[in-house]
């Protein structure tokens, strides 16, 4: 074994100078070997965004020592060659770059250290193409995705020649696209022997490391090989934490079928395993039954114009199709285009006749890659936007006429947008979300009234948050202060583009229950765009696949998921339990293609298992 | 046609390729060569010397490869400023101006002076000459020339504690913010509308239009400051401390040529200064 990278040895730590009772860090003791992966997990608020900082000398620990290459952290002589051991990339992809051009921003860390210009300019040049932005270094980073922005940070660090790279949440604010691109860039990385340590809220990313540290109150809880700690799922579970989807469905197999293997933890191992007792079950009861793939009997397909580039053309209008039958739709959206910056050189249409329907009380989906319309698409569903080709229609008014009474369309349809930031505007809880009703000049009592109802229906309580400042809030609690700001305008219809990303398994199932009981309790109508398609193929009744503009497919769920093949194509993927399910349908084992959750997968599987249902 | 997107088309130092002398041109000497044209243009009280101006603002403009169009399409927002600006100065210097020059127009209270009227094209022509000077700087130069540019230039003032990779830093990390703080700025505007708050009405009632703009300056300045407070941690991160011991990843490397148009510049600019121009 070679010797330590980083050594954190019973690292205490608080923000506030010397208080007991503010540590955010309790005594962690940790290494990082040369070249391993480790993932970082644990609840919101949990420290390791704090520890991550200790690891390049950021913070400096309270009590306890940490070493880099065996240098101490507290001592200032060491920084800069502590800061060139061990990088980091953060967070937020819009506050990490500091020039106006992306080989300038690679080149910021290594002109930090001195290093001389021709070694510069190769070093620029290698880390540009290990993350594959080359081609790229003269545009500025606004013009970049959010993906491409991590790669460009990433490539800032590895320009540094870092032993170490710490990834602080990096893929939390990206589309499953994005998360792609690092994961591809990551995985270069540790192949050419750099440390990778990774902070993370999503636990299939933590099941990729070699060794995963569960941190809880500051604490290690858990420490050992994927494996190890997602075996104990209960523990994980108490502490607002989850398993990876594949090895939650192995989890509720073996409930049901005691002696289905443990420790599975990946869909590979789990279709493996699966397929391998079918297959011994069928030599022992019925030989002779050649295993070939399950003809498809996915329920009533999905209703869907027949190829992307065509949909533009060819009015199939699949929103009626597939709309359930009854009184008029609240939101009616027919024919509608979108052009950006019309006339320039950068013009580019964003939507392409989308149609759609909106019915009072169903939960409608939409999903779609990033840049395929949804967000311009949904802001034409309050008249942010008001459609120059196409109509909109909501509640009976007429958005493409000049006069619609658009501030009453506002109202009834509310629009809580990704980033809550963006939202707050008020100091103090109370007061953001009495922005709303003070706008509509409603008296104070009425006021009030709804801001502790519109609180209370989220979840927040009226005493205990109004006068809490926004900043003190939690991730969960922004989202929901975010909600209740809208929810005070008492709308009809609520908009929520991606509700629950960036949150903590935890705190994203309690926002979902809270989506669920306004849905069952207010009767409100819900528009849901995401990009967690387990989500929303829990929550929604109906779904929208938005491709390059257009609606490509529509119906429910069960419809949309089942043809993964079809999906695949536009770069979408069922949920996971659902994709195994797929998978074990291609080795021929008779499970249902359009199971659509964990329970509902593992229930047909166990089932299966413990000998014909 | 769209009521937020007023702030997404901003764009700082506008910068038009066509790869002309003065695109080539080291940043440097272009930054000396247009200190000393805007000298000329102070200097220069006299009809005929702002006429060689306006001349040599067009040879700068040919220089640049840039379409006329484009040069002074910059100058089309400031036409009402300069309209009220001549209005003024017809209507109320009157005689204060110069009393000894000879009344050319006078109307009940309005006096016109030959001065006055020599002053109104002047200061027009100068308003014009810089807007094409600079606008010209902008067009032709990128960003990062401009602030490798300042660095370079404030260098040897260094002995002198003038923070010269400070200061360009500054505004390097000013211009990169610009388009992330318009997005923010149309971000919030959005929000706000869609809870009610109101950005429409006239173009023209101004003072309307400024007040409703004013709550999203707050949660702008306080986003402003999160994003600023995160850029210091990741400089931090990447070893930063100061320009003491960094090297430079562009670098730049000037031609002698180059220098012809400073050279030039500060000739025409003591020209202008000591001819004798009649009137």
């Amino acid at each position: 074994m070679r010797a330590p990278l980083i050594v954190c040895d019973r690292v205490e730590f608080s923000y506030a100078p010397r208080g007991p009772d503010g540590l955010v860090l309790r005594g962690v003791s940790l290494g990082v070997r040369p070249g391993e992966h480790v993932a970082i997990i644990g609840p919101n608020g949990s420290g390791k965004s704090t520890l991550a900082r200790h690891l390049n000398a950021l913070l400096r620990p309270s009590a306890g020592v940490v070493r880099v290459l065996g240098m101490d952290t507290r001592d200032p002589a060491h920084t800069r060659a502590i800061r060139q051991a061990v990088g980091m990339v953060f967070q937020h992809p819009e506050s990490q770059m500091v020039a106006t051009i992306v080989e300038e921003d690679v080149a910021f860390g290594p002109e930090n250290l001195g290093v001389p210009h021709a070694e510069l300019r190769r070093r620029v040049r290698e880390a540009l193409e290990i993350v594959g932005m080359w081609e790229d270094r003269d545009r500025p980073p606004h013009l970049l995705s959010a993906g491409q922005r991590q790669r460009v940070a990433i490539a800032g660090v590895l320009a540094m020649r870092p032993a170490c790279i710490v990834l602080d949440e990096a893929t939390s604010m990206l589309d499953p696209r994005g998360r792609d691109e690092v994961a591809g860039v990551v995985a270069e990385v540790r192949r050419r022997g750099t440390a990778v340590v990774t902070i993370t809220h999503r636990m299939s990313e933590a099941a990729e490391a070699d060794r995963v540290v569960v941190l809880s109150g500051g604490a290690v809880l858990i420490e050992g090989t994927p494996r190890e700690v997602f075996a104990r799922a209960d523990a994980l579970r108490e502490v607002g934490l989850d398993l990876p989807a594949a090895a939650a469905l192995a989890s509720r197999i073996r409930s049901q079928a005691p002696d289905f293997p443990r420790d599975l933890l990946t869909a590979d191992e789990l279709v493996e395993a699966v397929a391998a007792r079918v297959a011994l079950a069928a030599v022992t009861s019925a030989p002779g039954r050649a295993a070939g793939p399950v003809p498809s009997t996915a329920g009533s397909p999905a209703v869907r114009s027949r190829r992307p580039e065509e949909a533009g053309g060819t009015r199939a209008d699949p929103a009626r199709a597939a709309g359930p039958a009854g009184d008029g739709p609240a939101i009616r959206v027919e024919d509608l285009w979108h052009t950006y910056m019309a006339g320039t050189p950068f013009e580019h249409t964003a939507l392409r006749g989308v149609s759609l329907e909106v019915h009072p009380g169903e939960v409608v989906g939409i999903i779609g890659q990033t840049g395929s319309g949804k967000s311009t698409l949904i802001q034409y569903l309050n008249g942010l936007l008001r459609p120059a080709r196409g109509r909109v229609r909501v509640f009976g008014h007429e958005l493409g006429h000049p006069g619609a009474d658009v501030r009453a369309v506002r109202r009834m349809v509310g629009v809580v947008f990704q980033d809550p930031e963006d939202q707050m505007f008020e100091p103090l809880v109370g007061d953001d979300v009495a922005y709303g009703p003070r706008q509509l000049g409603l008296p104070h009592e009425e006021v009030r009234a709804r801001v502790r109802w519109a609180m209370e229906a989220v979840g927040l309580s009226f005493e205990g948050f109004k006068d809490r400042y926004t900043f003190t809030l939690s991730g969960g609690e922004l989202r929901k202060a975010a909600l209740a700001g809208v929810l005070a305008l008492r709308p009809r219809v609520l908009v929520l583009d991606e509700p629950t990303s960036g949150l903590d398994p935890g705190s994203r199932e309690d926002l979902r229950a809270c989506i669920r009981a306004l849905r069952a309790r207010q009767g409100l109508t819900l528009v849901l765009v995401s990009h967690d398609m387990d989500e929303v193929a829990r929550l929604c009744d109906r779904l929208y696949v938005l491709h390059d503009g257009a609606v490509i497919a529509a119906g429910p769920p069960r419809a949309v998921f089942g043809d993964g093949a079809y999906l695949a194509a536009v770069g979408l993927a069922p949920p996971e339990a659902t994709r195994v399910c797929q998978r074990l349908r291609a080795r021929g084992v008779p499970v249902p293609a359009d199971a659509l959750t964990v329970e509902e997968a593992g229930d047909a599987v166990a089932a299966l298992l413990r000998g014909r249902p | 046609m769209n009521e937020f997107e007023l702030l997404r088309n901003i764009t700082i130092g506008q910068y038009l390729p066509t790869g002309s002398y003065l695109h080539r041109m080291d940043p440097r000497a272009k930054i000396v060569a247009m200190i000393f044209m805007v000298a000329a243009v102070s200097f220069a009280p006299t009809i005929l010397g702002n006429a060689c101006l306006l001349a040599a603002c067009l040879l700068i403009v040919w220089l640049g490869r840039i379409p006329l169009g484009y040069a002074f399409r910059g100058l089309i927002p400031a036409i009402p400023v300069l309209a009220l600006l001549a209005l003024m100065q017809l209507l109320f210097l009157g005689r204060n101006y110069d009393p000894a020059s000879p009344v050319v127009f006078r109307w009940g209270w309005i006096v016109v002076t030959a001065a006055v009227g020599r002053l109104v094209l002047v200061s027009a022509a100068r308003f014009v000459e810089l807007l094409i000077v600079t606008s010209v700087f902008t067009l032709t130069t990128r960003t990062t020339e401009l602030t490798h540019g300042i660095e370079s230039l404030l260098r040897p003032l260094r002995r002198l504690r003038v923070p010269g990779h400070e200061l360009a830093l500054v505004v390097t990390i000013a211009i990169r913010f610009v388009p992330t703080l318009a997005l923010e700025a149309e971000r919030l505007m959005k929000a706000q509308a869609s809870r009610g708050g109101r950005f429409d009405g006239s173009r023209w009632r101004v003072v309307d239009r400024a007040r409703r703009l004013l709550p999203i300056v707050v949660p702008l300045f306080t986003y402003a400051l999160r994003r600023g407070e995160e850029l210091i941690v990741a400089m931090e991160a990447r070893a930063y401390t100061g320009g003491a011991g960094r090297t430079a990843y562009a670098t730049l490397q000037g031609a002698p040529r180059d220098w012809l148009a400073p050279a030039a510049a500060l000739a025409f600019c003591v020209g202008m200064l000591r001819a004798p121009f009649p009137f």
